[in-house]
């Protein structure tokens, strides 16, 4: 594998493990009694939540149960209604999400929202605004500095496509040309980009087949091993999350139902009856 | 709170013209007569821009688009207007039935007309661009715009022209509290009126109206029900046209003249007054018509008219930044 | 039209195709036959006018270009930045401020103005100062429609536009410049305006069209070397990716507010030069040239030649220009006489115009020379407009 890192982060080649012990506090992410409220509706409910370093951890539920709309904070998209959210110690509470992927944080969305008019390189490029210096005048008088930045995010961009799959005869198609499967692979490689340090993915396998979602799963623990991310996942797909999963926290209504690892909460009573309903004789 | 203070905040912008002038007033006039007049004009002028507005706030409720050629249909509107009640022979000595069923005829055939007008920009600049982004037919009805008034300058001319006071538009019809009412005020409410409480009515009873109302709120729902959604959208370009169409006749009956640069002012201040009440909201856009009349009027009487533009775009630059939604309308939701 | 657009294209792919060389060949010729083109024609001509008029309306077509083409943010107040930098000469290279200085002026680097009251900076300066002017503006003007959705951002900089204008019109009833100056001379014009005076050459007159021609072809290279730059950058790339999906690129670390602030400002700058550069080859600023038809004008030239698409920008605001000057006051004039009918095609100019936005909307909308991606765009319908999140700047 390409350690495409930029030289601006440090190497990151962490030990896997749900409690990282490289310095800095154990969880990367904490949330503490998070909620939104649209209107009259409440979409999250007073959710708290830890992300340990180097996890990965999933978040599940059924539809309407509020993942998406708790990733949104978590990102910025949302102003959280009431609560705090802390990524590394640091309060993020409300933060605007351009300044949250700059700490660290990036992320995939539920439906590919890639910039379908640029190349794949271009999305890419994207990604990496923020670890970028060049303003307007010294990319007008395009001046040494910024040329060879340009030149190094380029070679960058084309890593991290090779190095998510796409083939490099594809990284100059336009995005919207390419097939599902590599769309996506460039949305997680755009992500990749900025250099995190946390992952979130909104329903990676969405529209994949039981090979491609075994090798996204592949994929995300190399992540983890290979450049000492750690990932939050939201999942439908009960294989992919009960194998890939340190833990999983399962919501139901904007709360927290259950939380633990995988063989706890595949059994435990309130997740399944917030699936399939209520039991007949309860 | 933020939309509590928005609300108010709102209302106290709107308030500062009037008291600050009625304070005025107080002083050196001793009575608030002035500004009595003031808003009695701006009511009466109102009703019109009420009429125009609603046009705007049905065909956004529904598409989402603003019709920038609406305020060029009103336009055409008071040319036809004018050009039919001359047709029929109506001219100043024209008196009681003849006059009133003349009237009535041309206020049809403008309604009529404009309605017609505003289904043909529909399908020209809308239908077909319904699908791309939405620069597309914002562009296109900023074309039909132009066209509209190159038509208005070919028929009659780039100064404004002076139509036959029919109604003894100045004279006055009665006085209360020191403000006359004048037949112009008169003409504008009584046919506003009954208009909107039609319109209304349309909307919420019939079968159309709902249907309309639901194309606004869930497109995909309604076609889901059976709602034909081009129709309905049609139907709403339709509507909003007849409205400019009386619009347009009021308009020429009350000011005496008409002038084919009328409809860009007048389009502007009646989609000021569209957001103002909260776009979407045909009350709201009656409430915006006539509290934009009075902020012109009292504008035009006291800043003087060649500032008033500012005045009322300044207005609308602060609504659409502070509180978007206008008087009556929601917050926007967030997508869940 | 199909036919022309297909032509066009068809030359186009032929073209990119050559090596690159050649291209830079190609362009150096054409580039020299630029130059030559007014020893082609008398000093005073009005085929030279006319280039000098359509070489100020590219370049406000290429700032405009990089708000509506590059950012997507939708601004039909273009005017605004038109009259900005109309009036900074209009202040600050005329004989407006006879007063100053006991009647005797400020004057900076103005050799032929050194006798003249009022204030008379040099037009090198003054281009500085009317794009710094105009930037501000912009700035100000794209605050409010930060989180305003497409037409809504339509209208409020219609507002924008507007108001300018009414202050233009206006403006000689308000004096904040102190008692004896008001803010313009509306209707009537400020004028005359200085002539552009480069350090060490004779003032440019207003016989000889030539030096305008030069200088104008200059500004439009600079111009176009600045949009090239920034297209192919780190701004370039975020102002596509906020016009195509603003939460992705908030996702993606693009500052909302800055980017979109810094697609006004630029554009803004390069329609406030352009306005200076008119103002003094028209020798007044009149509250009369800042009309919102001149902003749709503006606009079409950018959507005729392809929104985003730099020379697409380039060929339509030739095309619009000579279309305006030339096309429709002395070729089609004629025609409605000699088909029978009694008007002036003049009159029609405008009505001709919205004819032409129609057209090319239901027929072209990706414009004569269609930056690729906005082919993609307008075929599938693809890109999202619509934000799914309120996006947050």
């Amino acid at each position: 594998m390409s350690d495409g890192a930029t030289t601006s982060q440090p190497d990151r080649t962490a030990p896997a493990g749900a409690n990282g012990g490289d310095g800095g506090s154990a969880l990367i992410l904490q949330s503490v009694a998070v909620g939104k409220v649209f209107g009259g509706l409440v979409a999250v409910d007073n959710v708290d939540f830890e992300i340990p370093r180097h996890s990965i951890v999933s978040i599940i539920g059924p539809n309407g149960a509020g993942k998406t709309t708790f990733f949104n904070m978590l990102t910025g998209l949302y102003k959280p209604s009431s609560g705090r959210i802390a990524f590394e110690d640091g309060d993020i509470t409300g933060m605007r999400p351009d300044k949250i992927t700059a700490l660290g944080v990036a992320r995939t969305f539920q439906n590919i929202r890639l910039f379908a008019t640029m190349s794949g390189v271009e999305n890419v490029m994207v990604g990496q605004h923020a670890r970028m210096r060049a303003g307007l005048f010294g990319s007008i008088l395009r001046l040494p500095r910024v040329r060879s930045e340009e030149a190094r995010v380029e070679e960058h961009a084309r890593e991290m496509l090779t190095y998510v799959g796409l083939r490099p005869g594809l990284h100059d198609q336009m995005a919207a040309n390419l097939s599902y499967g590599d769309q996506r692979r460039v949305e997680i490689a755009r992500a990749l980009a900025s250099d995190p340090k946390l992952l979130l993915l909104d329903e990676p396998t969405a529209g994949m087949n039981p090979n491609e979602s075994a090798r996204l799963t592949d994929f995300m623990e190399t992540l983890r091993s290979d450049r000492g991310l750690t990932i939050l996942l939201i999942e439908h797909d009960m294989k992919v999350v009960m194998g890939v999963s340190d833990r999983i926290t399962v919501l139901d209504h904007g709360e927290k139902i259950a939380e633990g690892p995988p063989q706890e909460v595949r059994s435990d009573k309130r997740v399944v009856e917030a699936y399939l309903g209520k039991q007949e004789g309860e | 709170m933020r939309t509590f203070l928005s609300r108010y905040g709102l209302i106290l912008v709107l308030l500062i013209l009037p008291v600050a002038y009625g304070i005025h007033d107080l002083q050196v006039d001793g009575n608030l007569t002035r500004l009595g007049e003031n808003l009695k004009d701006g009511i009466s002028n109102g009703a019109i821009w009420a009429l125009v507005a609603i046009g705007y706030t049905l065909v956004y409720g529904i598409i989402e688009l603003i019709n920038f050629a609406h305020g060029d249909v009103f336009m055409i509107g008071s040319f036809v207007s004018f050009s039919f009640w001359s047709t029929l022979g109506l001219t100043l000595t024209s008196k009681g039935f003849g006059l009133f069923f003349g009237l009535l005829i041309t206020l049809v055939i403008a309604m009529l007309a404009c309605g017609t007008l505003n289904v043909l920009i529909e399908r020209v600049a809308y239908r077909p661009l319904r699908n791309a982004p939405k620069l597309a037919p914002l562009i296109t009805a900023v074309g039909f715009s132009f066209i509209l008034q190159n038509v208005g300058l070919e028929w009659f001319g780039g100064s404004q022209r002076g139509v036959d006071d029919l109604i003894n538009a100045q004279k006055t019809f009665t006085t209360i509290g020191g403000v006359t009412i004048t037949h112009a005020d008169v003409l504008a409410v009584a046919v506003t009126a009954p208009l909107v409480a039609l319109l209304a009515w349309f909307v919420t009873s019939t079968r159309l109206g709902k249907a309309m109302r639901a194309t606004a709120q869930e497109p995909e729902a309604a076609r889901l029900m059976g709602v034909n959604v081009d129709t309905t959208i049609s139907l709403t370009f339709l509507l909003g046209g007849i409205m400019a169409g009386a619009a347009g006749l009021i308009y020429a009956l009350y000011q005496t003249t008409i002038w084919f640069f009328q409809g860009f002012q007048a389009g502007l201040i009646a989609f000021t007054a569209a957001v103002m009440g909260g776009i979407g909201n045909i009350q709201g856009a009656v409430l915006g018509g006539l509290i934009i009349g009075c902020i012109q009027q009292i504008s035009d009487n006291r800043i003087g008219g060649e500032w008033t533009p500012a005045i009322v775009f300044a207005y609308l630059v602060l609504i659409m930044v502070f509180r978007p939604q206008g008087l009556l309308g929601e917050e926007t939701r967030e997508a869940g | 039209m199909s036919a022309i657009a297909a032509g066009l294209r068809d030359s186009r792919e032929r073209f990119n195709q050559l090596p690159r060389r050649t291209i830079w060949a190609i362009g150096a010729v054409v580039l020299v036959l630029l130059i030559l083109l007014p020893f082609a024609y008398q000093p005073a001509s009005g085929f030279i006018d006319d280039c000098v008029t359509a070489l100020a309306y590219v370049v406000m077509a290429l700032g405009l270009n990089i708000v509506v083409g590059f950012a997507g943010l939708l601004d039909l107040g273009y005017v605004a930045f038109y009259a900005i930098g109309a009036y900074v000469i209009g202040w600050y290279g005329s004989g407006f401020f006879a007063s100053i200085n006991g009647s005797k002026g400020f004057h900076f680097v103005a050799e032929s103005a050194s006798h003249l009251p009022g204030i008379h900076i040099n037009f090198l300066f003054i281009l500085v100062i009317a794009a710094l002017f105009a930037a501000l503006a912009g700035t100000v003007i794209g605050l409010p429609t930060l989180r305003l959705r497409g037409d809504y951002i339509a209208i409020v900089t219609l507002a924008f536009g507007e108001i300018t204008r009414v202050f233009a019109v206006n403006g000689t009833d308000i004096h904040p410049f102190g008692k004896n100056y008001p803010l313009t001379l509306g209707r009537q014009g400020i004028t005359p305006i200085d002539p552009i005076d480069l350090p060490g050459l004779k003032a440019f007159d207003p016989l000889n069209l030539r030096p305008w021609y030069w200088f104008g072809l200059a500004l439009v290279l600079l111009v176009l070397f600045v949009n090239f730059r920034l297209r192919d950058s780190r701004l370039g790339r975020a102002w596509i990716a906020l016009r195509e999906d603003e939460v992705a690129a908030a996702s993606m670390g693009v500052p909302l507010v800055k980017t979109k602030l810094m697609a006004y400002a630029t554009g803004a700058a390069f329609g406030g030069m352009a306005g200076a550069f008119l103002a003094s080859y028209q020798n007044t600023v009149n509250a009369d040239q800042f009309e919102f038809s001149f902003s749709i004008f503006v606009l079409a030239m950018v959507i005729l030649g392809g929104l985003g698409s730099i020379w697409g920008v380039v060929l339509g605001a030739v095309a619009l220009s000579f279309i305006n000057s030339r096309l429709i006051p002395d070729v089609l004039n004629g025609v409605p006489h000699k088909i029978g009918l009694n008007f002036d095609l003049t009159e029609l100019s405008f009505g001709i115009f919205g004819f032409l936005l129609v057209i090319m909307m239901v027929l072209k909308p990706e414009g004569l020379l269609p930056e690729r991606r906005r082919q993609i765009e307008f075929e599938e319908g693809v890109g999202a407009d619509e934000a799914l999140y309120e996006a947050r700047a």
